[in-house]
């Protein structure tokens, strides 16, 4: 098992390269180049301290230099073993444990390391309060469907999840936010971020105190969190429902079953116990490809919803063309996915124990 | 018996044309990209602030004529010479060809012939010039996308049906535009890019993934990591960064929407081209001697592609999907209306109004269900064994 995670690992790391290089050749084959944005932003200042500006910049990142030298730069200051460089951008020894340096991004002037430490918490935070919800009701409806099969709740079913699978996310987001967080229709839910600035002060939990109920960090935190996560949740909830339905009908009148049935044991034993455990694996498979699609919808939801996360800052990356930014971001999402796949094989193994990875 | 008899004398893509129409689901969807088509091809027409024929003092113009762009004298062509050459006996292939030679020298014709007024002031069209005519016969929707209707005193934000001097069904926008109006010239951009990126997005995959199965090994195991390298970036994220560093024009988010979504029709191909390769025409093919494209696309291709059928009408409507929410993120098409800037419109704007979020949300959504249904009626009548109706039946 361990040689097979190892190895694993290692194959993830051509992988990240690639991604990087399309990402980073888009950006250096693109008109302007990667280093027209850096000076927009320096219109107002004096001619020498904008060459100074841009002095420093080729140094630190080798932008005088061509697109490979600075791609192998830039390979060189993020990976935890390399050359070590100084301040100046000259090269020194050789080192196991200079330890990774992101960069600084050229729109904020800040770490890069720092910014995605910000904002990647809050993108998991999304998406793992999604991941579980959407896998609990897609069960739960699929199951409910495949045991009644061609009753009005199955039909009703199989056909709103056709539809809420097409509906875009774009949509249902502005709808949600137009309707239930509008001062014009309902405001019910708040428009934007992912806590109130009192929020911050309150204790976790809620109780009660002198001035009434206080509803703390934690309900606050849920409050701002429903309507993003109903918009990043119902389309993969539709297709994951729709799939428990199909695997689970396959696996209901299967020879063991029948034999489950005819020993004797409850119906509820034979479903949960021996049916579904066998109609987990295409649900598995499924969800290595969750993370990514949902990484992709987080970038619209946290859009809409105003909330500073990792799909907002590659937005804003991209639209200020902050390389160093765009680059991290590639192979950090780049990153997460892969985890997520590995994360389902071990699952199958789970799941099932004819699969083994020794 | 007599079923199976007729069937049987169809060829292979006529039946599973016969089967995919079978059910009810496929001809709405069908029937809404009709609708769209139409829209399409037909939009200046449709929506114009200007008369289609207009009779002044015994002398009957067509004003709506003299305004038409190029791309819409280009559209029209494109379409008349589809329908032409549909009609033609010919095989596929040559069909095809046929008809981009045909849009081809339209677009040439069109380019130099055409020209229209620089500058359009549609106020001019409710001026006395062209109101007070023997008779004029006006479009279906009365207004242009880009009329703002300065001279009627419109401030914008008008809901469906509030005002009584003019009607807009779907309301107005911001900029006092008729939202029906700019929702029907921006299926224009929907429709082209939904099939040109799809056609490069399968013509790029069908190559490489033809290439990986036909030789596999070493080939094989680089193109894979090649696909997987693409899969594993965020399409989204790709598609922002090449917008963002790439510019903006239609043309451009077509090809990048294309580069961008080929590994999918990638793998379809090479899993179905190691299938194909040990067959015995395969093999007699290469033993006669013929060029390699010749084996590729003559021989094995047309056996291999039933499954990407499926996989295209769903890769049309992810298409759409994807210029919809470039558009929304600010980072569509500027000089034309389209469904996803109208949407990101509707949230930019300072309060909510329905019509502007629910109509172009209403035809994204519309537009991308009617492929999905495509897309499955497709994949039931191709693979029995995946198909809903087959397995209610065992």
């Amino acid at each position: 098992m361990l040689t097979y995670l190892l190895r694993r690992l290692l194959l993830m790391i051509p992988t990240l390269l690639g991604i990087t290089i399309v990402v980073f050749s888009v950006m250096a084959a693109s008109p302007g180049g990667i280093s027209a944005q850096t000076l927009v932003g320096g219109m107002d200042m004096k001619p020498q301290e904008k060459q100074a500006l841009l002095d420093y910049y080729n140094k630190r990142y080798g932008l005088d230099q061509p697109p490979p030298m600075q791609y192998l730069r830039w390979l060189n200051n993020v990976s935890p073993i390399g050359f070590v460089t100084d301040e100046q951008g000259q090269r020194g020894a050789f080192s196991f444990s200079k330890g990774m340096d992101l960069g600084t991004s050229f729109q904020y002037g800040r770490p890069v390391g720092d910014i995605l430490a910000e904002r990647i918490p809050i993108t998991l935070l999304l998406n793992l309060v999604t991941i579980p919800l959407t896998y609990l009701l897609a069960i739960m409806i699929g199951m409910k469907s495949a045991t009644q099969r061609g009753s009005s709740f199955d039909v009703g079913a199989s056909l709103s999840m056709l539809a809420l699978w097409s509906i875009p996310t774009m949509l249902a987001g502005v709808l949600l936010l137009g309707f239930f967080a509008n001062v014009q229709h309902f405001q019910w839910f708040p428009t934007a971020g992912i806590s109130s600035r009192e929020a911050l002060d309150m204790p976790f939990l809620p109780h009660w105190d002198d001035n009434g109920f206080v509803r703390g960090f934690l309900l606050d935190r849920i409050w701002h969190l429903i309507l993003p996560v109903i918009c990043l949740s119902y389309g993969s909830f539709a297709a994951l429902a729709k799939l428990t339905r199909t695997s689970i009908l396959e696996n209901l009148h299967a020879d063991y079953a029948r034999t489950a049935r005819a020993k004797g044991l409850a119906e509820d034993e034979v479903l949960w116990k021996h049916v579904f455990r066998n109609s987990l694996l295409p649900l598995i498979t499924v969800s290595a490809g969750l993370l990514p699609s949902l990484l992709a919808g987080s970038l619209i939801v946290e859009n809409i919803f105003s909330i500073n996360g990792m799909g907002q800052l590659a937005v804003e990356a991209v639209k200020g063309r902050d390389r160093e930014l765009v680059l991290s971001i590639t192979w950090v999402s780049g990153f997460l996915t892969l985890i997520g796949y590995l994360i389902a094989d071990f699952c199958y193994t789970l799941a099932d124990p004819r699969v083994s990875y020794d | 018996m007599t079923d199976a008899a007729v069937s049987s004398r169809q060829s292979f893509a006529a039946r599973i044309w016969r089967r995919t129409l079978d059910g009810v689901g496929v001809k709405l969807g069908l029937a809404w990209v009709g609708l769209l088509v139409f829209c399409a091809v037909f939009a200046p027409f449709i929506a114009n602030s200007m008369p289609l024929l207009i009779s002044r003092n015994g002398e009957i113009s067509a004003p709506v004529l003299n305004y038409l762009a190029i791309e819409d004298v280009w559209i029209l062509a494109g379409f008349f010479i589809a329908v032409a050459v549909s009609r033609l006996q010919l095989s596929g292939g040559s069909k095809f060809m046929l008809f981009l030679a045909g849009t081809g020298v339209a677009a040439l014709i069109a380019h130099v012939t055409v020209q229209p007024p620089a500058l359009v002031i549609y106020d001019d069209f409710r001026s006395a010039e062209y109101t007070q005519a023997d008779w004029r016969i006006m479009p279906p929707i009365p207004y242009a996308p880009g009329d703002y209707l300065r001279d009627l005193g419109s401030k914008g934000l008008e809901a469906p049906f509030a005002s009584d001097s003019h009607l807009h069904w779907m309301g107005t926008e911001e900029n006092g535009a008729d939202v029906f109006s700019r929702m029907i010239h921006a299926c224009r951009i929907s429709l082209s890019i939904g099939f040109i990126a799809t056609g490069i997005a399968l013509a790029i995959g069908i190559v490489v993934g033809g290439l990986m199965g036909y030789f596999s090994g070493v080939v094989d195991m680089l193109g894979m990591r090649l696909v997987e390298i693409f899969e594993d970036i965020p399409t989204l994220f790709l598609l922002l960064t090449f917008v963002a560093f790439f510019g903006r024009s239609l043309y451009m988010m077509m090809v990048i929407i294309g580069v961008t979504g080929w590994s999918g029709y990638a793998r379809y191909v090479r899993s179905e081209f190691l299938k194909l390769r040990k067959q015995d025409y395969v093999q007699a093919a290469i033993a006669s001697g013929l060029p390699l494209q010749s084996i590729l696309f003559r021989h094995m291709l047309p056996n291999g592609v039933a499954p990407l059928l499926v996989a295209v009408s769903f890769g049309v409507a992810g298409a759409i999907l994807s210029e919809a929410t470039l558009s929304f993120l600010g980072l569509g098409v500027v000089d034309a209306p389209s469904w996803g800037a109208m949407l990101d419109q509707a949230v930019k704007s300072s309060t909510f109004n329905w019509w502007m979020a629910v109509f172009p949300g209403g035809a994204i959504f519309m537009t991308v269900f009617a492929y999905n249904l495509i897309g499955e009626a497709f994949r039931d009548a191709i693979d029995p064994k995946l198909s809903r109706r087959g397995g209610s039946e065992s």
